[in-house]
């Protein structure tokens, strides 16, 4: 052990006292906050992959429909669903990749939505507008769970980042956990509300 | 320290005072009927909070009316759901808050109404039911700037959907009024009548099926049944405001 590690070592034990006001515990429990969030935000996203299929079928049905946006909305959740992160290793690079692998399915499902205007027949069908409805509350339901996270991004990284605990967190693995970006598909949410 | 501590405390408590600052606070003394915009007389305020309250004192569902003139540059439902949030609409563990938020027309802008609901009531007032009642119940009446009569019916409905009055799919089916209802009515008639007769008094057979029937579809107009109820102004007490309920993005909008 050299004199480096045995003088980290000392300050470390003479820090003891002072942990639970010096906020170890107040650590552990926002990053914990942080990680069950990040499961609400899984949740709404899996919500919307499971309600795609029914759409497609739904859609499907009506004669010559345009494959082509079909098929996109099927491979972006394709490729959506292959893209997970581990909630400990919530890195900016990892939320940059699967931002942008949902942001694909979001505009392929505004393109799809943008094209059933054409259709009235099916937009006046009852099963469709059931799935509008729901796929409408499931978008609310992803900005909100986003913005909750990034909240409580917020407020760990304040917290392990301001003194005097930014000399110490590093020291027990609390690192900076990175934010959602607002991209185009999330100020615009509910791009699925047309006209009425 | 201090030096250290002081910007970011000061940044911290003025970034939140700025966000504080662009939603509305709720209206003093708490109450369920916040009616910013002034959609509402004093009296359909009166009733409407008198029924939202009863609701909440038996159930402790907080079903909030919030209108407003301005959505502070945020799109409507964010802001529905960040009042909901901030002023913790709901009962904290149990989330059974929801809002009836209406941004009437002004100017050039549409109209728009937004039901939230908060996550303890999304099973059963899901976003496809929210929607319909949007459509049938809120929109049509809005149209005509009959806000109470909208705003009546929808209470109505979402309660007895809270209270597992009906289910959902019943709303769905039988296209807003359940079956059970009307059932219960007749036998509510034949019953009266029998006292009646009883009684001796020759009423029994003579309420005639057209009156019964003209009552029957006037059921809908009146539901909230409180026309007695008029004089409560101002003595409503132990409301405390929200309790603390969280909201998920659960609901749906609507626009005319």
């Amino acid at each position: 052990m050299n004199r480096k590690n045995l003088l980290q070592l000392l300050a470390l034990i003479m820090l003891i006292p002072f942990f639970s006001s010096c906020g170890y515990n107040r650590m552990v429990s926002l990053e914990e906050g942080v990680t069950s969030q990040w499961a609400n935000v899984e949740n709404v996203y899996q919500r919307r992959m499971d309600l795609i299929p029914n759409l497609v079928n739904t859609v499907k049905g009506y004669a010559n429909f345009e494959q082509q946006t079909l098929t996109q909305v099927i491979e972006a959740r394709a490729k959506a669903t292959s893209v997970t992160i581990d909630p400990t290793n919530l890195t900016e690079a990892n939320l940059k990749q699967f931002q942008q692998v949902q942001g694909e399915v979001s505009s392929a499902l505004s393109r799809l939505m943008m094209t059933i205007e054409r259709y009235p027949d099916l937009k006046a069908n009852q099963n469709f507008l059931e799935l509008q409805a729901q796929l409408e509350g499931t978008e609310n339901r992803i900005a909100v769970e986003r913005r909750k996270f990034n909240e409580d991004v917020q407020k760990y990284n304040s917290y392990i980042r301001s003194f005097p605990r930014v000399i110490y967190a590093g020291w027990f693995g609390f690192e900076k956990k990175a934010y959602f970006e607002a991209d185009q598909a999330a100020k615009e949410a509910p791009k699925v509300d047309f006209g009425n | 320290m201090k030096k250290f501590l002081s910007p970011l405390l000061f940044l911290g408590l003025f970034l939140s005072l700025a966000k504080a600052q662009e939603l509305p606070d709720p209206m003093y003394p708490p109450r369920l009927v916040n009616d910013f915009a002034g959609l509402l007389n004093s009296e359909e305020v009166n009733r409407l909070e008198y029924k939202l309250r009863n609701y909440h004192d038996t159930t402790s569902t907080q079903i909030y009316i919030i209108t407003v003139s301005d959505l502070m540059g945020y799109d409507l439902a964010d802001f529905t759901f960040r009042v909901g949030e901030k002023w913790g609409i709901g009962q904290k563990g149990k989330d059974n808050g929801l809002i009836i938020m209406i941004k009437p027309k002004v100017g050039n802008e549409r109209g728009e109404a937004m039901i939230a609901t908060g996550y303890g009531l999304e099973d059963v007032i899901p976003d496809a039911l929210a929607k319909r009642i949007i459509e049938k119940e809120l929109i049509p009446e809005f149209k005509e700037e009959n806000f109470y009569a909208g705003l009546d019916k929808a209470t109505t409905t979402v309660m007895d959907l809270a209270s597992g009055k009906f289910t959902g799919d019943d709303y769905l089916d039988e296209g807003g009024f359940p079956i059970s209802l009307i059932f219960l009515f007749f036998v509510f008639l034949y019953i009266y009548s029998g006292i009646r007769r009883q009684k001796g008094k020759s009423l029994g057979h003579s309420v005639p099926l057209g009156a019964a029937m003209g009552m029957f579809s006037n059921m809908g107009r009146s539901s909230g049944g409180y026309s007695s109820f008029s004089s409560g102004r101002g003595s409503f007490g132990g409301f405390s405001g929200g309790g603390g309920g969280s909201f998920g993005g659960g609901g749906a909008r609507g626009s005319w």
